[in-house]
């Protein structure tokens, strides 16, 4: 018999089956990711070379340029990392549990949900020194909401969709309002960071996100496993012996603090967590391995979308300063369109 | 561990939805190691209550033991080891391939840390073999006829590796020749490997001649039970199907077999 293309590997009592198809295109993306970081630090306004950046990563540099890569780039490209890889594995985790490409973390409410509460925990305080909680519970909260009205005798993504979609818009709406009571100066600036930026991110920032990938990274992959099961429809799932419910739960937590953490730090960022599974469901499906969820593929491609976004932002004329929002939406936006198209040929929706 | 008399039983089940009572204070036991075959018409609640059974729905009153402890309170994992169903119809990501598929059917004796152990991939190959799809084992689901497919699914559930198997309609989308090796792989399993089996099929001769045990099945309720040679008769298939009909024994193989008129 010929065996399927998959490299099996043991070790005690671990074990586990790999497409090395999917592993290469992995790795590939990380590649690409590599690259982009690269161009990442040398592009700027501040003009230096490679010899100069490896100096003063890898050395003591000049005190200008050291600032320049220690305190703006760097941090700057490490955000974006940990922001597009957490979007990239909350959308891919929601999507696989619901089986449906369009309940993304972005699209029911999450995120808006997140950057409300961000919002309006800076107002309240008057510092943004409580942003994280903030998104946090307003994440956390617009779940309960969307999951407690979309809940009837189990979880509908079609429900799930169309009431999250509702949510997004009220809180819009709901942001607006708050927004219209800030001084122009500071409007200004929440207004871009609404819409997904992170111009000048602190050493702080880029350990939060990192730790947040750390501490709920692991416990994704392992719901990873769940997520093959459940990936064949309830009543399979749970004849295989998988608690459907309450791996939903499970998932849906680790979905929000992912988007949660990624929206403190960076702002929604919209389509990344939409897009990212996607893509990189499309690159290993089109390699034939169709084999549980491509969640480090997600990482990587969310993470590569993120830093190409915030490089093309990083490089327009000065004077343009628009935020990194704008172009993952620019690449986002046409994705979802043509995911839609695709689940309406089908007839999904 | 400890051994029921029944490996699977259900007390006073009911289940009530907007239509009408789908099941009405159904108590069953299916006998061990032997093929149970649960007949009746269409929408009577077979599949329900393979379902209430199979812990996939759980029923408004009443419970269902495994083993002889409530299903509903032992470790879903634990349960999957110990019973496998194959549902009515079932919508699985078209890409998938049948290997792919049939791997799943390890889930429970797996866990994140051990996806692939030797067992494992001896198992799957096994299961492969025994429901005869080696042939198309790495073609996705989608390229698939309705019966190979079935085969696939039922190549899955065999990878389980579970002592009991609850099977609804397992012959849909299968010719006769299939049907029949079908019905034959699952008496084989019964018969060497001591499986204990409860489906539910259409065919009424067919189930005359696979069953070891019947159950009768009208407006969620049980109205006969017991051997074949005792349930299929003329005045149960009228009772049940308001079929007119002529049983004879059938000259192969000795079992009822009925001729509507
Ligand atoms: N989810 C549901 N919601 C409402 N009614 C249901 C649901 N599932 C089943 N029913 C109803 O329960 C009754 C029994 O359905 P069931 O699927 O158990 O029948 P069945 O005996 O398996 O039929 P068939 O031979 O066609 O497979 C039917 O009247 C059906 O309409
Ligand atoms: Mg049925």
């Amino acid at each position: 018999m010929r065996r399927p293309t998959a490299v099996t590997w043991r070790c005690f009592a671990f074990s586990g089956r790999v497409n090395p198809q999917t592993l290469v295109l992995t790795v590939l993306t990380l590649a690409i990711l590599m690259s982009v970081s690269g161009l990442a630090l040398y592009f700027g306004n501040y003009p230096l070379t490679t010899a100069e950046i490896s100096t003063i990563l890898f050395q003591q540099g000049d005190e200008t340029p050291d600032i320049v890569i220690w305190y703006h780039r760097l941090p700057r490209l490490l955000v974006g990392i940990g922001a597009g890889a957490a979007f990239g594995v909350a959308g891919a985790l929601i999507q696989d549990m619901l089986r449906n490409p369009l309940a993304s973390p972005d699209i029911v409410g999450f995120s808006s949900g997140a950057a409300t509460g961000a919002l309006f925990t800076v107002m309240l305080t008057g510092s943004s020194f409580w942003v994280l909680p903030g998104a946090m519970v307003g994440g956390v909260l617009s779940a309960a909401f969307v999951l407690a009205l979309a809940w009837n005798k189990g979880l509908s993504s079609a429900r799930l969709v169309i009431t999250g979609l509702a949510l997004s818009l009220f809180l819009m709406a709901l942001v607006d309002i708050m927004m219209a009571r800030l001084d122009p100066l500071t409007a200004a600036d929440i207004m871009k960071w609404l819409v997904g930026a992170f111009p000048s991110p602190e050493w702080g920032d880029v350990v939060l996100i990192f730790g947040a990938l750390i501490i709920l990274g692991p416990f994704a992959l392992w719901q990873g496993f769940a997520l093959k099961s459940l990936a064949l429809g309830d009543d399979i799932a749970t004849g295989l012996g998988l608690n459907v419910s309450t791996t939903r739960l499970k998932i849906l937590f680790l979905s929000v603090g992912l988007t949660a953490c990624a929206v403190g730090v960076a702002g929604p960022l919209p389509f990344v967590a939409f897009a990212a599974n996607p893509i990189a469901r499309r690159l290993s499906a089109a390699s034939g391995a169709g084999n549980g969820s491509p969640l480090l593929g997600a990482a990587a491609v969310g993470a590569c979308l993120t830093v190409l976004a915030d490089l093309v932002c990083r490089s327009l004329p000065i004077g343009a300063d628009l935020p990194t929002g704008v172009f993952t939406a620019m690449i986002g936006a046409p994705l979802l369109m043509w995911q839609l198209t695709l689940e309406i040929r089908k007839g999904v929706i | 561990m400890k051994t029921a008399t029944f490996p699977l039983s259900a007390g006073g089940l009911t289940l009530t939805r907007p239509v009408g009572t789908v099941l009405d204070d159904i108590g069953l036991a299916v006998p061990r190691g032997k093929i149970s075959v649960v007949i009746g018409p269409n929408a009577c609640g077979k599949s329900t209550l393979l379902r209430c059974l199979a812990r996939l729905l759980r029923p408004d009153e009443g419970e269902v033991l495994l083993e002889g402890d409530p299903i509903d309170r032992q470790k879903s994992k634990q349960v999957a080891r110990q019973l496998a169903i194959l549902p009515q119809n079932s919508t699985v990501p078209e890409y998938l391939r049948v290997f792919d598929l049939v791997a799943r059917g390890r889930t429970p004796w797996q866990s994140p840390l051990s996806q692939w152990s030797r067992g494992d991939a001896l198992a799957v190959e096994r299961a492969l073999a025994l429901a005869g799809v080696e042939a198309y084992s790495l073609r996705p689901l989608s390229e698939l006829s309705g019966g190979q497919r079935q085969r696939a699914f039922i190549a899955m559930i065999l990878a389980q590796d579970a002592p009991i198997l609850l099977l609804d309609e397992p012959t849909t989308f299968l010719d006769l020749p299939h049907q029949i090796e079908l019905l034959d792989l699952v008496r084989k399993l019964n018969r060497e490997s001591a499986k204990t089996v409860v489906m539910v099929l259409h065919d009424i001769n067919l189930a005359a001649r696979f069953a070891d045990h019947v159950f009768a099945l009208k407006d969620g309720k049980i109205h006969r039970e017991g051997a074949p040679g005792d349930v299929i008769t003329e005045a149960t298939m009228r009772q049940i199907f308001g079929l007119d009909c002529l049983v004879i024994p059938d000259p192969l193989h000795g079992c009822p077999h009925v001729i509507p008129r």
